[in-house]
């Protein structure tokens, strides 16, 4: 309750704050808009039906992103934790590759699936399937040897193995894996659409930013972070479960 | 005697390297005959579950060979099924899924390995906690559901690997009579690991006494008690008889046990 009454109190000091900056005069008007101006933009989006096209399109990328790059990364995760022999031949690959900043792949991924959300997608996936692929691969070693006896002993496949003992064993990395995935993969798509793009709530940040319609633009992002933190509470729901 | 069904031929398997490392078992022999009850016994760190995971094939690397029913073991056999000395319920299952875990395996159906299931887990006492998760059990009770797993895949050869370690005394004369009963209805070939003279000379048959590092056989032991042995056997002359005389035989192992360590730490 108290932390509650904190971030509220912060929240509060830094809307008169900054509503104080918009009123000194000190910046450019447009700069830091009034905070009225912000509201009546973000009603004035959230009425425009051309948004929720755009959050469509976005949305459309991200799920395609996340399931392409969630199911590589789990399956190359296990591939490489539970096999000593792929994991030294490519592991290394994988921990380089993953602090790479994604974007500058783009260009290659404009070259190969276009423009439209294709490139997108790319970029999302590959983002997703890092942190996804490195997670598993570390959960699917901490899984107790017993566990993995029971299974052989018990003649289990190597697909009842990785459905029924390692899947459930390492559910907890996976989701955290997902966690950062999920958020790497937001920030690609969005990167990538504010660069090259014809659709995509990145594209209208962008088109709002050149048509110098800041009140506009702080409401989409204002929108954007409401958006994103809805989509974690939900995961911690889910990993609560 | 029967057929032995199970058989281990001079088997020796070496941990690390030539010059660094341990001879856990040396040159071991003994089978099992259908039908019977054998014990391995040794002090702690003598190479018994070096020889269960052997056994159950999740070791390759070592020389000499296991029979069952005459074929070679060549990785996990359809007629053995093990329960391990450490903790090895799964701890995402509850109780009766854990138990089901073989049979869904084999792709029986759910309402059915759920039956069959709920039998084995009565069987060790267990029954009003289908629902719960080993999170939820005691030790002993995580145990005693790894047992009723590997008794619901019905295997010919019940491997066990200090199965009643972590019982309390009372559980564990309780479930061993409950397993001898299984055993003795069954007439469940079995194989038992494990360090306690009490639950050796109460179960078995016959007897295999180990060195201490390497693993040899030193003595095999047929124990010629009648059968049914209720809790009056434990009380018996013959009882204490046999307990002392493989007590003469694990004492001077177990003390080379302790001086092996006492050499290490000066
Ligand atoms: N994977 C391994 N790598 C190296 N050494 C091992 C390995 N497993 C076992 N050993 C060694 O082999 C010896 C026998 O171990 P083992 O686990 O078979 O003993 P144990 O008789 O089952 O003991 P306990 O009664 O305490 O369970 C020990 O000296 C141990 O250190
Ligand atoms: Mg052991």
């Amino acid at each position: 309750m108290a932390a509650a009454r904190l971030r509220l109190i912060a929240a509060v000091a830094i809307m008169a704050a900054w509503e104080a900056l918009a009123a000194s005069g000190l910046l450019f008007r447009d700069v830091v808009p009034s905070l009225w101006y912000i509201a009546k933009a973000l009603a004035i989006t959230l009425a425009d039906p051309a948004f929720y096209r755009n959050l469509g399109v976005t949305s459309g990328e991200f799920l395609m992103a996340v399931s392409v790059g969630g199911l590589a990364g789990a399956s190359a995760g296990l591939a490489l934790g539970a096999n000593r022999f792929l994991a030294a031949a490519y592991e290394r690959w994988v921990h380089y590759l993953a602090p790479v900043p994604k974007i500058i792949f783009f260009p290659a991924l404009l070259l190969a699936f276009g423009a439209g959300p294709g490139s997108k997608i790319a970029m999302g996936a590959i983002s997703c399937f890092f942190p996804v692929a490195i997670s598993v691969a570390s959960g699917v070693r901490a899984v107790r040897p017993v566990l993995l006896n029971v299974g052989h002993g018990f003649r289990a496949t190597t697909w009842q193995m990785a459905t029924k003992i390692y899947l459930p064993a390492v559910r907890e990395p996976l989701l955290n894996g997902l966690r950062l995935g999920f958020g790497v993969a937001a920030i690609g798509i969005l990167l990538a659409e504010t660069k090259l793009s014809k659709a995509g709530i990145g594209f209208l940040v962008m088109d709002s930013y050149r048509r110098f319609d800041m009140p506009g633009m702080y409401a989409l992002l204002i929108l954007v972070v409401l958006l994103v933190a809805a989509v974690n509470a939900a995961l911690t729901r889910l990993n609560r479960n | 005697m029967a057929v032995p069904t199970l058989t281990v031929e001079h088997v020796t398997k070496r941990f690390g390297t030539t010059e660094f490392g341990v001879t856990a078992v040396e040159d071991f022999t003994f089978d099992v005959a259908e039908g019977e009850f054998v014990s391995v016994i040794g002090p702690s760190g003598c190479g018994k579950s070096t020889l269960f995971h052997i056994i159950g094939g999740l070791t390759g690397d070592y020389q000499g060979r296991v029979t069952v029913g005459g074929e070679t073991v060549n990785g996990p056999h359809p007629a053995i099924g093990m329960v391990f000395q450490e903790e090895s319920t799964f701890p995402w299952r509850n109780v009766i899924d854990n138990v089901a875990f073989p049979l869904e395996l084999r792709g029986v159906s759910r309402a059915e390995r759920l039956e069959r299931a709920l039998h084995y887990v009565t069987m060790v006492g267990l029954r009003g906690f289908e629902q719960r998760y080993p999170a939820e059990l005691s030790g002993g009770m995580r145990q005693r559901v790894s047992i009723a797993r590997t008794l619901a895949a019905q295997p010919k050869i019940l491997l066990m690997d200090e199965p009643f370690a972590s019982l309390d005394e009372q559980t564990r004369l309780l479930l061993g009579a409950k397993v001898t009963q299984i055993q003795q209805r069954l007439r469940q070939t079995t194989l038992l690991i494990t360090h306690s003279l009490t639950e050796a000379v109460q179960l078995s048959d016959r007897i295999v006494v180990m060195t201490f590092r390497p693993g040899r056989v030193r003595r095999i032991v047929e124990v010629r008690l009648p059968r049914p042995r209720g809790d009056d056997i434990l009380t018996s002359p013959e009882f204490g008889r046999y307990v002392a005389e493989l007590w003469v035989d694990l004492r001077e192992e177990a003390n080379r046990g302790l001086d092996a360590a006492e050499h290490l730490a000066t």
